[in-house]
């Protein structure tokens, strides 16, 4: 399954940031002297006490982790099978996983002797979680956002702004993640000395795969102690939904060489998983498998016959990406991972389902994994064991939820409010 | 006379226009013409040349499409042709046999700002262009450090070009010659001629970067005067303006 010759772990974090053919640092001239600082800097804080002991103190203190393995005993009841727990990265501070890397490069870039923060985001969740980090270290912040995210998670944009970051909506191309990330990379091209790009997610040019998935591997690490508590034994499964990959890669990296260990990504299948005259209705990059190099990275990209990345659909903005990270394009290659996706009206049900099993409010990214554990669980006896990882809550959602569930009152609600 | 490469989007504002536009920078005497196959993702462009490609791409223009074009320009003119792109276009379309269409059809160098040297181990790039007697445009920033100066030295062909500021391309009126400075350093490292480029958009702008650089590149600025009364008469004429 891994071909490398060293174990996984390493080799995910490898010196050079290839991982078979994928990853690399394909960027204009310009940007390389500013990821080999980043690089460096990163390589020497890890190795410094004083930046992991601040760094767990945030995670601990201002995060609120360890963030619980809950096990869901209704859900399971109700599916007949596998033993399901949900790691709830959801109570983390800002509601979503993406605190953990936020607060692992803000304490680079400070380290670095940066005063300003460059973000962008989909859902709004890492952008959120910049602007969140930027006011506590007293750094000025610019997220770029998608126009059409922009007008879809407008209450995130409002959170952003009461905590200072300036929030850029971005009008070209398909207006959504994609087009923030070439609008932060232009920004950074621009303000290369005092700015750091807050990369959100395991793609990008290298160092920032690494990085990320340095500062997100807490999940898996914390899922392998609570749950050698709650049941003394290892996950038989991991599933964990996939956009970019830092959450996924978060819940996977800490088992990877544990082979027992079985590991399912759900990527976003929109409407539907086929196209429509060369459309993508979805973002499901492995089921239709074509490597690009893209916004400084080489790995799987949606893109048309020619080379033109296309835009993507899917009920969650923090899906709806073209491209995915390059350790994970490694891990299909190499069996270790397998990848599938789920449909927006899967997502739809299997929120209610968990709303209404659990009392637990699930973002429209982590359904798309709950959709996979609905369907597996059933099939597995009850000795197995499966985690999840709850990536965020739900709250966020609320304009797109109410759409599909309660759509006239909520409506109406809206025009009686003004 | 002055030493000038001039730029178009393929396709931009149609196929067509590109074509008049290109034939009105060669009779005016440009010394390089740079043809830009357009890509959904140009991270290295401003906003006029980023809405150039998009509005290319509009029109349905096709890598093949910059192939036919370059190969109907270069029957008309020894004027030095360059291929100006991003690297996933190159790599779709396979890196060799880019490399060997551009050359059939007359291609004298490629410029594409997100292929690194670093990376030659996957993609060989470098090695397929050299193979393909294409001039692989190498490009340098004032933040460049000094190794990557002695590198870039070691792989440059054609000529290299430095650019005059940190940021996307975009006519700018804030652009100094004091900028520049940091080329009289790149000389020590690198024996190709020196093209500046970003941000230049007039005569006085021109004349000044020459005095330190070989070539001046006008991008974007070209783009905005024709977009003005799409008229190739005044387009001739702002060129000649620049150049004689």
């Amino acid at each position: 399954m891994n071909d490398s010759p060293i174990p996984l772990k390493e080799y995910l974090m490898n010196k050079s940031g290839h991982f078979g053919p994928y990853g690399g640092r394909y960027i204009p001239e310009l940007l390389i002297p500013l990821m080999e600082e980043l690089e460096a800097g990163f390589d020497e804080a890890i190795q410094d006490e004083n930046f992991l002991k601040d760094l767990k103190n945030l995670y601990n203190h201002y995060s609120g982790r360890p963030t619980p393995l809950y096990y869901c005993e209704n859900l399971t009841k109700k599916l007949g099978g596998a033993k399901i727990y949900l790691k709830n990265e959801g109570l983390n501070h800002t509601g979503a996983h993406k605190i953990n890397h936020c607060l692992g490069q803000i304490l680079l870039a400070k380290r670095l002797g940066k005063t300003r923060i460059i973000a962008e985001t989909g859902a709004g969740q890492h952008g959120l979680a910049s602007a969140t980090v930027a006011a506590k270290f007293g750094m000025k912040c610019t997220v770029y956002m998608g126009a059409k995210d922009y007008a879809r998670q407008r209450p995130n944009v409002f959170w952003m702004e009461r905590m200072g970051a300036e929030v850029i909506p971005v009008h070209t191309g398909g207006q959504i993640l994609r087009d923030a990330i070439n609008e932060a990379l232009r920004d950074l091209i621009t303000n290369p000395t005092d700015s750091h790009f807050l990369h959100g997610t395991v793609c990008g040019p290298s160092p920032y795969p690494k990085i990320n998935t340095y500062f997100q591997k807490i999940i898996g690490e914390e899922v392998r102690n609570q749950l050698m508590e709650q049941e003394g034994k290892l996950p038989d499964y991991l599933v964990a939904c996939v956009g970019g990959g830092s959450n996924a890669i978060g819940l996977f990296y800490d088992f990877v060489d544990d082979l027992k260990v079985r590991m399912i990504g759900v990527e976003a299948g929109g409407k539907k998983i086929e196209n429509t005259a060369g459309k993508f209705e979805h973002a499901a990059r492995f089921q239709h498998p074509e490597v690009g190099v893209v916004e400084g990275f080489k790995s799987y990209f949606l893109q048309d016959e020619h080379g033109q990345v296309g835009d993507t659909k899917s009920i969650s903005a923090g899906l709806d990406y073209s491209g995915v990270g390059p350790q994970h394009a490694y891990l299909h290659d190499t069996g270790r991972v397998k990848y599938t996706y789920a449909l927006d009206k899967e997502v739809i049900s299997a929120y209610e389902l968990l709303c209404k099993t659990e009392g637990i409010i699930p973002a429209m990214e982590s359904t798309h994994a709950l959709v996979e554990v609905i369907k597996l669980a059933p099939t597995l006896s009850k000795d197995k064991v499966i985690v999840f990882n709850l990536s965020g809550r739900g709250d966020k959602d609320l304009f797109i939820t109410t759409q599909h569930l309660d759509k006239e009152n909520f409506n109406q609600f809206l025009k009686t409010f003004k | 006379m002055n030493t000038l490469m001039t730029h178009i989007v393929a396709g931009y504002p149609s196929m067509q226009e590109s074509e008049q536009i290109a034939l009105t920078m060669l009779e005016s005497g440009v010394k390089y013409l740079e043809i830009q196959i357009p890509f959904s993702d140009p991270i290295a462009d401003g906003a006029t040349i980023m809405q150039a490609n998009q509005d290319s791409l509009q029109n349905g223009t096709t890598p093949e499409d910059c192939f036919s074009l370059m190969n109907r320009l270069s029957m008309k003119t020894d004027t030095p042709l360059l291929f100006m792109t991003y690297f996933n276009i190159v790599h779709h379309y396979g890196v060799e046999e880019f490399c060997k269409r551009a050359q059939e059809v007359g291609c004298w160098g490629l410029i594409v700002p997100d292929i690194p040297m670093d990376e030659e181990e996957y993609d060989h790039y470098l090695e397929l262009c050299k193979k393909y007697k294409l001039n692989a445009i190498q490009v340098i920033s004032p933040i460049t450090p000094e190794h990557r100066l002695k590198k870039i030295g070691e792989v440059a062909s054609g000529f290299v070009y430095c650019v005059s500021r940190t940021g996307t391309t975009g006519a700018r009126s804030d652009f100094n010659v004091s900028q520049l400075e940091y080329l009289e350093n790149v000389r020590k490292h690198v024996s190709t001629p020196l093209a500046t480029a970003f941000g230049l958009s007039n005569r006085k702008q021109i004349d000044q970067a020459l005095k330190k650089a070989d070539i001046a590149v006008v991008g974007s600025k070209i783009i905005k005067v024709y977009d003005e009364d799409n008229d190739m008469q005044n387009l001739s004429s702002f060129l000649s303006d620049l150049i004689q």
